[in-house]
């Protein structure tokens, strides 16, 4: 569940503009967390955990929480994995599949 | 107790700074600094110190516990009161809400909320949820590792007992009686964003509790969620605002007070909240 092409999710029309919206949403979350990036930096395929230093756990916990207030949802402990935190399309499937 | 004084020539008011809990205490230390000073410059004593077992404090956290925790804010309460006819205020952000006791409450004339998070049990949720994902790191930084050996529990470093985080988790608005204190909540909120459902609740249920709320939102930095250190500026400024009527509360009428309130914390959002 690493790519958008391969999201049974996200291939359709309306899953995939509700996908961009979230993109856009958490990109906005992950800037706030972790500001010393540049905007450009930021985008669908950005790699998250294991591959940004500042991505540690205690980021990985706080965006946890931004998403879960800002979209109104809750995450299953289960959900702290490293393959829904790899990227920020891993992330936005995880989203999409708790909303 | 390790504790910070800054006392002007003449106070003309009492703010005592409660530490959020654990790793949020660091996450907020630089502001409360740069607030402390500013309540200092105008006329404010401030008082910034460590809980038991935290910090600077003696101690340690394994033998702290919530009623220590409150008890030493409520002796700083009645110390102040004994020899000062001032107002009182708590300053509380984040989690340090979970520190308030219906006895604490009884002894303030207000508080400055800064994102207060009341519900303990989500608070403790995040806390234990740092050690889950500690585990995913954990090639990446053993100290982060999470070893339970009961009954302490060890998460991102800090020894607690489970105890401890029983009794924060119980902590709620719920839990306090109805008070009548002059609150000061102060909400990040980005100028486009729309205030999520648990976070209006919470609002609303304060304001169902405390008629007396004023709430301005706050479009800066979060900044204690940073990885670097970030200042909010637009805080600290409209947080000078609310020190300016804290010092003036005793002389102004409360008419005027409303008025001048309203105008510098969004009355449309405060009005709302106090329907």
């Amino acid at each position: 569940m690493t790519s958008v092409q391969n999201s049974p999710q996200l291939n359709q029309p309306k899953n995939q503009k509700a996908a961009r919206q979230i993109t856009k949403q958490l990109i906005t979350l992950l800037r706030g967390i972790i500001p010393n990036y540049e905007d450009g930096f930021w985008h669908a395929d950005t790699a998250l955990f294991g591959a940004i230093a500042e991505f540690d756990s205690m980021a990985l916990v706080t965006l946890m929480g931004e998403i879960e207030d800002s979209f109104d949802i809750s995450f299953d402990d289960d959900d702290i994995s490293a393959e829904n935190f790899s990227s920020v399309t891993t992330l936005t499937e995880l989203v999409l599949e708790r909303s | 107790m390790f504790r910070i004084i800054r006392t002007p020539k003449q106070i003309r008011a009492h703010l005592l700074f409660i530490a959020p809990l654990f790793e949020q205490a660091n996450q907020t230390r630089h502001h409360v600094t740069r607030s402390a000073m500013n309540a200092y410059h105008q006329g404010i004593q401030s008082i910034v110190f460590d809980h038991y077992g935290t910090g600077d404090s003696q101690g340690e956290l394994i033998d702290a516990s919530l009623s220590l925790w409150q008890q030493d804010i409520l002796k700083q309460l009645l110390e102040l009161k004994k020899h000062s006819n001032q107002a009182v205020y708590l300053s509380l952000p984040l989690s340090a809400v979970l520190l308030l006791s219906n006895e604490i409450v009884q002894q303030l004339d207000g508080v400055m909320l800064l994102q207060p998070n009341f519900k303990g049990k989500r608070f403790i949720q995040q806390f234990k949820r740092l050690a889950l994902a500690a585990n995913l790191t954990q090639s990446h930084n053993a100290k982060e590792a999470v070893t339970v050996a009961k009954p302490i529990v060890e998460i991102a470093g800090y020894l607690i007992t489970p105890h401890l985080l029983d009794e924060l988790a119980g902590q709620s608005l719920t839990k306090l009686a109805d008070f009548t204190l002059d609150s000061y909540w102060f909400e990040w909120l980005g100028g486009a964003e729309v205030l999520s459902l648990g976070r209006a609740k919470q609002q609303e249920e304060f304001a169902r509790k405390n008629d007396k709320l004023w709430v301005t939102n706050i479009d800066d930095v979060k900044f204690w969620q940073a990885t670097e250190l970030q200042v909010a500026s637009t805080f600290l400024t409209q947080e000078r605002v609310a020190f300016s009527q804290i010092v003036t509360y005793k002389s102004a009428s409360n008419k005027a007070l409303n008025a001048e309130l309203q105008q510098a914390f969004n009355p449309k959002v405060a009005h709302e909240l106090k329907r």
